[in-house]
């Protein structure tokens, strides 16, 4: 299990002051963060620029020491066994950089592969297949700067699963991909948890992406937790009511009428709206999905529904909703 | 067998990644060998007999030798100050990043860059060196394995020194100052085209920081006065003792220098 306990992460940096001078100006990137991911299981990492999700990755995977706090993977700390904690772990990061583009995809892989200290006949046995899974195995004998942005990727991807870890951690790892190959990489994450048991850290600027992977999602803002939770569960946590609007040429008196007798059995709300186009908006937010007897209220009204739309919140309006709530 | 399999590993990485084209192996020839040449015909105009200043430290028949030896030392030297610096392209790439995300014996790492830099970038104006010598026809060996071992120093000394300033190159994305530092100087001081002898004090205390003046010496000694092992020995030891302290703060250096990037982040800037 990775175990992040109270984790802080403070950068120095020198700010000019003068023409020659400069001073030394501590910033918080992560602020007393604890989360733990267990195999098998995916993790989000939500939160808007700058809330400290790379730095978090970063430490986690032994490119950054923490501040404060501590961070185990398999009961080996992050800093004082960090050689053993290497070979468990690996990182995928989105974009282009961390490959060398004048070698061939598979010489990359041999390459990174020595770097963990596998043999020739291990890679010989692994590089083919980690190829054919992320389905550029036609391209391995072709160099890097000839690959697509959406190859280089799915480069990357077999590089992160060269050491075989138990331990993969996504920074944006579909950044700027079409939706095809975004959507194939998704299905292949989802298989390396589910088939082999693998722990996934993820981070990614597509909500959609989160919601659909993730077991359990940790939202920051500005390095502090600020909510944690199931996608529903948070998404519920957050907003308890739907929304449903429909557009009506008129409310008449008797629809006015029955609308306020069954409050009396069904909880919720209504107000009205002038619609866009013609007549107006009936909008109706309840908790439990009153849909059934309001349409059968209308129906009885003989009244004609020329729009109909229900709204339910997603992880999306909770982030943001998190976000502008921390900032207002 | 993991430093082996990482130094064919980096060998390869580094042949198809930096020596890409054949252009760069002749620059690599043409360079060096006009720089020798320029060494050369500078001394000409100037007075070269028995009563020269110049024969007070070399004998002015053995100038040629004297000086391809000096730029054969300095290119395998210079070849690793070039590695060491390309080391910020990596830091662009993003590589150098996965590198130290890597378990990889980190003393491994800079040695078998250094030695696959050295391989590439010195055979061809080695070859020309060696064919040189034969012609101007002043080699003066003791025994067979003067060449031999004559070899070994040069290599194990530049291949050190490589290791030592790919961990220096590490520290910072501005180490950048180090090329100028110890490219012209170590050409002026360490003996290349100038005997430090000829030098003055103060250079001369220059010329001892650069692990090349004691390289060359020993070359010089051995492939051009004769000399036995013994007669080198002190000159070994003293060139040990200083290859000794190069690996010894090579990895201080590696350990401080990956602490430093852990610390500051500073891996990912460029």
């Amino acid at each position: 299990m990775l175990i992040v306990d109270q984790v802080s992460k403070v950068y120095r940096l020198k700010k000019r002051v003068g023409l020659l001078r400069s001073e030394w100006q501590d910033v918080p990137a992560v602020n007393k963060l604890s989360f733990q991911i267990e195999p098998g299981k995916i993790v989000g990492l939500l939160g808007i620029n700058g809330a400290g999700k790379t730095t978090t990755i970063k430490m986690c995977s032994t490119l950054l020491e923490p501040s404060g706090g501590s961070i185990s993977v398999n009961g080996l700390d992050v800093v004082k066994q960090d050689r053993q904690v290497k070979s468990l772990v690996n990182m995928i990061a989105g974009g282009e950089r961390m490959l060398y583009w004048r070698l061939t995809g598979r010489e990359n892989l041999v390459y990174f592969g020595h770097l963990y200290g596998l043999s020739s006949s291990l890679l010989a046995e692994r590089i083919p297949q980690l190829l054919k899974e992320v389905g550029i195995e036609e391209a391995a004998d072709t160099p890097v700067e000839r690959y697509s942005k959406g190859m280089k990727q799915r480069l990357q991807i077999a590089r992160g699963l060269i050491n075989d870890p138990k331990y993969i951690f996504l920074d944006e790892p579909t950044l700027g991909l079409d939706v095809a190959i975004a959507k194939h990489l998704r299905k292949y994450v989802k298989e390396l948890v589910q088939a082999k048991g693998k722990a996934v850290l993820l981070t990614s600027h597509y909500i959609q992406e989160v919601e659909e992977l993730c077991d359990d999602i940790y939202v920051i803002d500005k390095g502090r937790l600020i909510a944690h939770g199931t996608p529903e569960r948070l998404t519920k946590s957050l907003f308890k009511e739907s929304t449903l609007r429909v557009t009506l040429p008129q409310i008449s008196e008797s629809l006015a009428e029955g609308l306020r007798e069954l409050m009396q059995s069904h909880v919720f709300s209504w107000e009205v709206q002038e619609a866009a186009e013609e007549g107006c908006e009936l909008i109706i937010r309840s908790e439990a999905d009153v849909t059934s007897p309001i349409l059968a209220l209308i129906s009885s009204n003989k009244l004609p529904v020329l729009k109909l739309t229900s709204e339910h919140p997603n992880l999306e309006d909770a982030i943001v909703y998190l976000a502008e709530g921390r900032s207002a | 067998m993991e430093w082996i399999s990482l130094l064919w590993s980096e060998i390869k990485k580094e042949h198809r990644n930096t020596f890409h084209s054949n252009l760069v192996y002749f620059s690599l020839l043409i360079w060096p060998a006009i720089a020798f040449i320029t060494a050369y015909y500078s001394f000409l105009p100037f007075q070269r007999g028995a009563d020269s200043p110049l024969a007070r430290f070399i004998n002015p028949d053995h100038l040629v030798l004297f000086l391809l030896t000096g730029y054969l030392g300095y290119i395998f030297f210079w070849c690793l100050v070039q590695s060491a610096w390309q080391m910020s392209f990596e830091r662009q790439a993003g590589t150098m990043e996965m590198i130290f995300l890597s378990p990889v014996n980190r003393l491994a790492f800079v040695y078998g860059r250094s030695f696959s830099a050295l391989a590439e970038g010195v055979w061809l104006f080695f070859t020309f060196a060696v064919l040189a010598a034969l012609m101007v026809n002043g080699i003066q060996i003791n025994t067979w394995w003067s060449v031999p071992l004559a070899l070994l120093v040069l290599l194990v000394s530049a291949v050190v020194w490589g290791g030592f300033l790919t961990a220096a190159f590490l520290f910072s994305r501005d180490a950048g100052f180090l090329y100028t530092i110890l490219d012209e100087p170590m050409l002026i001081f360490a003996g290349v085209k100038v005997p430090p002898l000829a030098l003055p004090v103060w250079a001369k205390m220059i010329s001892l920081c650069f692990p090349l003046t004691y390289t060359l010496n020993i070359l010089r000694k051995l492939l051009m006065e004769k000399a036995a092992l013994l007669e080198v020995a002190p000159q070994l030891g003293i060139l040990s003792a200083v290859l000794l302290l190069l690996i010894l703060l090579t990895a201080v250096i590696l350990v401080l220098a990956e602490k430093h990037m852990k610390q500051t982040g500073n891996m990912v800037l460029y």
